[in-house]
């Protein structure tokens, strides 16, 4: 048997400073020309895709701690590169400069941003939000980003704009999913104009202080944490105001089982399994699953008055 | 008996690609009758068996043209049963 004894010096990965904060540290102390000994502060690792320092927000709390970065960068979904959970390494293959995101439809200001630039017209921090899959495990993961009303700022939407449509970059050399032509590709999701608008949703760049990972979305994801994982669309290239409801990728496959509200809720089954509680990621701790993952102070008045709605697959 | 099962599935064959269009891949066809068989099975595989074996091995004939399957199988039985029945093993 394998005894394993620690040395007093040891702390869990999840008490370690986020990297993000270590870097912001130094990049304000570099700022604030309070370095002062002649030695070179680094503000990013070097030979890094850019992601602007990105300092914490402390008004989202998970409660929870942290996922390990490594239990969140390598069990994941994404249906392009497999119906499995190891599929971090193929995912690799998905490029992540140069990277554009048109942003069209409904809106008075359509146009195609170059990331980097963009990242360069918005204010960008750090969010610690609980991740709920629908297939019953969580995460809790600090996203660098942007509020996704920020990028409704640029494009200005227009007053006949209802939805918002999201789509996932379709690269047939990179994503052996595509093979499967049957499907309607590319990966569709989406949300009203007024659950975009709210403060929650947020437009992720970075994760763990670095760029995200292609496995996690990367370069640029939207992310719902009140609503299951497969409305948070990932690697988005392109972003739709309309007057009609999407249909999302999921939907158009299983109707029954995956829906456009798709709340988190723990009272109200997967037609396969149950929601009351969830599995976290590392720990493999279960713990009860909240109403709207724990976000209903932030949005539990969308949802007021929707009549005849499945709010909850 | 082997020769039944052999001119059934040509049969299948034949009907599939008159009914569904000689270049429709398997699975699209499989995809129309039931959207959600494709993604269970391959959830199925990848996850409890091996993700190659999806990739690799059924994925391959679900490009194929929906005939080909079917079709394949019985010419290789009616060949197979062909070899069994050969003068030299009688």
């Amino acid at each position: 048997m394998l005894l394993r004894k620690n040395p007093g010096w040891t702390i869990a990965e999840r008490q370690a400073t986020p990297e993000t904060l270590f870097f912001g540290r130094r990049a304000a102390l570099a700022a604030a020309g309070l370095a002062g000994t002649g030695v070179a502060l680094p503000t990013r690792r070097a030979g890094a895709v850019d992601l602007p320092t990105a300092m914490r927000n402390p008004r989202y709390r998970p409660e929870r701690a942290l996922t390990a970065e490594r239990e969140a960068t390598t069990y994941n979904n994404y249906y392009e590169f497999g119906s499995h959970k190891t599929i971090s390494a193929a995912a690799q293959r998905l490029p992540q400069r140069p990277w554009t995101l048109r942003v069209e439809g409904l809106v008075e200001r359509p146009g195609e941003f170059a990331l980097d630039d963009l990242l360069r017209r918005v204010p960008v921090e750090e969010r610690v939000y609980r991740h709920r899959c629908v297939e019953a495990w969580a995460m809790v993961v600090p996203w660098s980003g942007f509020q996704l009303s920020e990028l409704m700022k640029l494009a200005a939407p227009l007053g006949s704009a209802k939805y918002v449509r999201f789509e996932t970059a379709a690269v047939p050399s990179a994503m052996p999913g595509l093979r499967q032509s049957w499907y309607p590709w590319p990966y569709v999701e989406g949300c009203t104009i007024q659950e975009a608008a709210n403060e929650l949703s947020f437009m992720v760049v970075g994760a763990y202080g670095k760029p995200l990972p292609p496995q996690n979305g990367g370069p640029v994801r939207i992310h719902f944490p009140w609503k299951y994982g497969f409305k948070s669309g990932k690697s988005l290239a392109r972003v739709v105001l309309t007057d009609q409801r999407p249909k999302s990728f999921w939907e158009q496959i299983q109707p029954q089982e995956y829906g456009f509200w798709a709340n988190v809720n723990p009272a109200v089954p997967h037609p396969r399994w149950s929601q009351a509680s969830e599995r976290l990621l590392g720990t493999e701790e279960r713990v009860p699953t909240q109403l709207f993952n724990g976000y209903g102070e932030f949005v539990s008045g969308l949802y007021e008055g929707v009549q005849g709605e499945r709010l909850w697959f | 008996m082997l020769r039944l099962i052999a001119v059934g599935l040509l049969i299948v064959g034949l009907a599939l690609g008159l009914l569904t269009g000689w270049g429709v891949p398997l699975g699209e066809t499989l995809f129309r009758y039931d959207p959600a068989l494709l993604n269970t099975a391959q959830a199925g595989i990848q996850r409890y068996a091996s993700p190659a074996l999806w990739d690799d091995g059924v994925l391959p004939l679900l490009e194929r043209p929906s005939w080909v399957l079917p079709a394949g199988s019985g010419a290789l039985l009616l060949m197979l049963r062909g070899l069994l029945l050969s003068p030299r093993r009688r």
